[in-house]
């Protein structure tokens, strides 16, 4: 009998070395595991923007490069995610412009949860989507983890605009005139202006914002002392300026304009892009 | 009675404290001092008339317990504390059920991060999330293994005849216990484990209606939803414990009133002298059985607590999936038979035997009415035991994703390397590791250990599902079979369906701060025709730099390229 009790309460002893032994490093464990929710969370985001988001939001969510399911290439319809408007600075530009008060995770995870406009399609099956609100979750963390020192060391706006589209198309950044051919291929493919004002030649209506095939004529009769050209060159830079009367579904809302006023800094990158939407949309 | 001041008064305070634990000594274990305590650790005669007996007249705790027992039953054999393991382990579940259950909620919104905030957030989380997994395992084995005993040594032939059914019972409460558990944590694992295990259940051949309204009551909807956990929740947490509760103290009861049954070999066959105790074969219960018992579960604690630091971590998948099947969906290992057997049989006679053979098994003692305990004369039962216990073993291995069917080449190579839950393969590499680039299997990475290590288990994946035809010498000679339908089939010794020498590459991108992609390429040229290609597919996996796999690695028997 004694070598029982000697036995249970060496165990017992041990028992308590180990508790102590795993109490001691619990710390360090801890740290190792306060990550990975939001790291796995991170992990299944991606695999659920590869397959949903990045047809619209383009692969690298930079809103340039998308493909269809087919593997072509294809107009990226969406707003650019890894963008510094949207994701640098609390609050980011982006939640500035859309008066939004809360934080820019909320932000985001409302967006893809409820959608918007009649292009980003409701995502949480809360609301009728298909994604459950884990799901909305992982996909918000991908997003938001875009952000990073490098993204947001860039300024917000790459290229100053000269104020009057004259000065613009005079500048040494472009080369006059522009082209219609690529400033067409330029709204219908990677700015994607074709999913809300309709094709150029009228071939697809517009499904939100004004049409834009009799541009040419009417843009000058908007706003006094502007010209067609002076219109649409400030139009797409600052979209809630002035809004236009006729919508496809009735008046246009606004202001703010229901049109991303990021078009400025995209273009940015390449002056030359806007050149040619001009030439393209004001050609008679 | 004096009061303690004049106690003190009378015989000064250091007496007077020691009268006064002694009293309180006395009290708490319901008839036994100090010295009774001290005497009882010595192992000396008791003095008379024996406090030791006084506990279990007087006290709650050992009233259900018997004074001695026969010394005949106190030695490992024949009962090897099977019994009394069983109700440390449900002791055990009980506590650490309880601590768990405050950082749980049972609802399909917060249940899986419940899990992650006891990993990473709850101090000792994981390792109380560890012993309670640990402990359910343990405890279905033990209870397993105390009825396996029961049957080998006869005990539970007359009059233990309805204490065996009460066993019975409580092993089939332990394994639901260890499965209502299952679905808790709200992972991919629980998830489906739980909806094959209820659409089996709802195969049972009976009409329709009645399936359905046995699936809607298992799931708490057309699928399983929030309500659905909440009630296996509930099952887990109220309705089997209580159940698994009232049953013990029945079957505890039936032990104590029949008394343990004595090795076949100690007593006349037909006779139970169980309860017939001469005065030198009694083994007191204070000090001889009690000690005993606080040693084993010492032994018990000790092996848990350091099992589940050191030998094994519970899994936890990805969050839980309804419309994402994983490829190969395993049951519990206690449980796998089921698994084996039906790519025996058909469902329905699958679902309708397991009833059978419970219902057989229960009534078992009141058919087999052998007078005899002694193995030479149970022969035929004995083997009858044994085949069962083969067969169940040979059911279970069938069970096992050893005995899979399995899927496509590329894909088999590509759930290797990267599987779609957990470590695995090239996941267990760490992430500063991962060097962004473009690799092919078998490459050697200077400087670079952990990834020329996941290129060396990548070839060897290859190597399984690969032939050739041209004399590469990194694949074995291709067996070309020609099918009806025209088709050719091409094989390897390892597999039926092998990649006539394919074109295999590994690539790693970092498309965020710290995510890195991962993507696996497979490109086969048919060998029939330049032009076209057989296979060309691709499998991506993500890694995350906090993900914290290597850790996982450590535990799970899977190939992490960590050394």
């Amino acid at each position: 009998m004694q070598i029982k009790i000697a036995i249970g309460t060496i165990a017992f002893m041990m028992t308590m070395m180990v508790f102590g032994y795993s109490a001691l490093r619990e710390q360090a464990r801890m740290e190792r595991f306060a990550n990975a929710e939001l790291g796995r969370s991170i992990e299944a985001g991606a695999h659920i923007f590869a397959s949903n988001c990045a047809t619209c939001h383009g692969i690298d969510g930079t809103a340039q490069e998308c493909y269809d399911t087919a593997g072509n290439q294809i107009a990226c319809q969406g707003l650019p995610l890894n963008y510094n408007g949207l994701l640098c600075g609390e609050p980011s530009a982006r939640l500035t412009e859309m008066g939004w008060k809360g934080s820019k995770a909320a932000y985001v995870e409302s967006v893809v949860a409820v959608g918007r406009g009649a292009i980003m399609p409701t995502w949480s099956e809360q609301y009728g989507g298909p994604l459950r609100p884990d799901q909305v979750r992982n996909v918000t963390n991908f997003v938001l983890n875009w952000e990073s020192e490098a993204l947001c060391s860039q300024p917000l706006v790459t290229y100053e605009w000269p104020e009057a589209a004259e000065d613009f198309l005079a500048s040494a950044d472009v080369t006059p005139p522009g082209d219609p051919v690529r400033g067409e291929e330029l709204y219908n493919v990677t700015y994607g202006c074709v999913a809300c004002h309709g094709a150029l030649d009228g071939s697809t209506a517009a499904a939100i914002g004004p049409a834009l095939a009799d541009i040419q004529d009417v843009g000058g009769t908007r706003v006094e002392g502007e010209d067609a050209l002076q219109y649409v060159y400030h139009s797409i830079l600052y979209p809630s300026d002035f809004i236009s009367p006729e919508c496809p579904t009735g008046p246009c809302a606004g202001p703010p304009s229901t049109m991303p006023a990021n078009f400025g800094s995209r273009m940015g990158e390449n002056p030359q892009d806007m050149a040619d939407i001009l030439a393209a949309l004001l050609q008679p | 009675m004096a009061t303690f001041v004049e106690q003190v008064r009378e015989m000064g305070i250091k007496q007077a404290v020691i009268t006064k634990a002694d009293e309180v000594v006395e009290r708490v274990t319901a008839g036994m001092t100090i010295n009774d305590i001290r005497s009882a650790l010595r192992g000396d005669e008791p003095r008379r008339p024996n406090p030791r007996l006084r506990p279990h007249a007087d006290g709650f705790w050992l009233h259900i317990r018997p004074s001695f027992y026969h010394t005949g039953v106190t030695h490992i054999y024949p009962t090897f504390r099977l019994g009394w393991m069983s109700t440390f382990m449900l002791v055990w579940e009980t506590i650490t059920g309880l601590i768990l259950m405050v950082f749980y909620t049972p609802s399909p919104l917060v249940a899986y991060g419940n899990m992650w905030n006891i990993l990473g957030n709850v101090p000792l989380g994981q390792l109380f999330r560890n012993m309670h997994r640990l402990g359910a395992e343990v405890m279905v084995l033990v209870v397993a293994l105390h009825m396996l005993r029961t049957f080998v040594t006869g005990s539970y032939k007359k009059p233990r005849q309805f204490t065996w059914v009460t066993g019975m019972l409580l092993l089939l409460f332990t394994i639901f216990l260890s499965f209502s558990g299952y679905l808790l944590p709200w992972d991919q694992l629980a998830y489906w484990a739980l909806t094959v295990f209820i659409s089996g259940g709802a195969a049972a051949p009976a009409p329709d209606f009645v399936n359905n309204t046995i699936l809607l009551i298992l799931q708490g909807g057309p699928a399983l939803g929030a309500n659905g956990l909440l009630r296996w929740y509930l099952l887990h947490v109220l309705l089997l414990p209580l159940l698994a509760g009232i049953f013990f103290f029945v079957h505890y009861y039936k032990v104590v009133l029949y008394g343990i049954s004595l090795p076949p070999g100690r007593e006349e066959i037909g006779e139970d002298t169980a309860k017939r105790v001469p005065k030198d074969e009694r083994s007191y219960f204070i000090p001889d059985i009690l000690t005993n018992e606080l040693m084993w579960s010492a032994l018990l604690t000790l092996f848990l607590v350091a099992g589940a630091l050191w030998l094994w971590d519970a899994p936890l998948e990805s969050h839980a999936d309804p419309v994402v099947t994983p490829l190969h969906v395993v049951a519990p290992w206690y449980l796998s038979w089921s698994q084996g057997w039906l790519k025996l049989a058909d469902k329905t006679l699958v679902v309708a035997f397991i009833p059978l053979l419970l219902v057989a098994f229960i009534v078992m003692p009141y058919i087999e009415v052998g007078k005899s305990r002694r193995y030479a004369d149970r022969r035929v039962g004995l083997t009858v035991a044994m085949l069962f216990i083969a067969f169940m073993l040979v059911s279970n291995w069938m069970g096992s994703p050893e005995f899979r069917v399995a899927s496509s080449p590329d894909r088999e190579v590509s759930i290797h390397m990267l599987p779609e839950e957990g470590p695995g393969g090239l996941k267990g590499i760490p992430f500063e590791h991962m060097t962004p680039g473009n690799y092919t299997p078998g490459q050697e990475i200077e400087g670079n250990p952990f990834l020329t290590r996941g290129l060396e288990e990548y070839e060897h994946a290859m190597h399984q599902q690969s032939c050739t035809l041209v004399g590469n010498e990194m694949w074995d000679e291709c067996r070309v079979e020609t099918l009806d339908s025209g088709a050719k089939r091409y094989s390897n010794s390892f597999t039926s369906d092998a990649m006539p020498d394919p074109f295999a590459t590994l690539e790693i991108v970092e498309i965020q701060p710290n995510l890195k992609e991962m993507v696996l390429r497979y490109e086969v040229v048919n060998p029939e025709n330049p032009n076209e290609l057989l296979i060309d597919t691709s499998w991506t996996s993500f890694r995350h730099a906090d993900s914290n796999y290597e850790e996982e690695c450590q535990f799970l028997n899977k190939p992490c390229p960590i050394d």
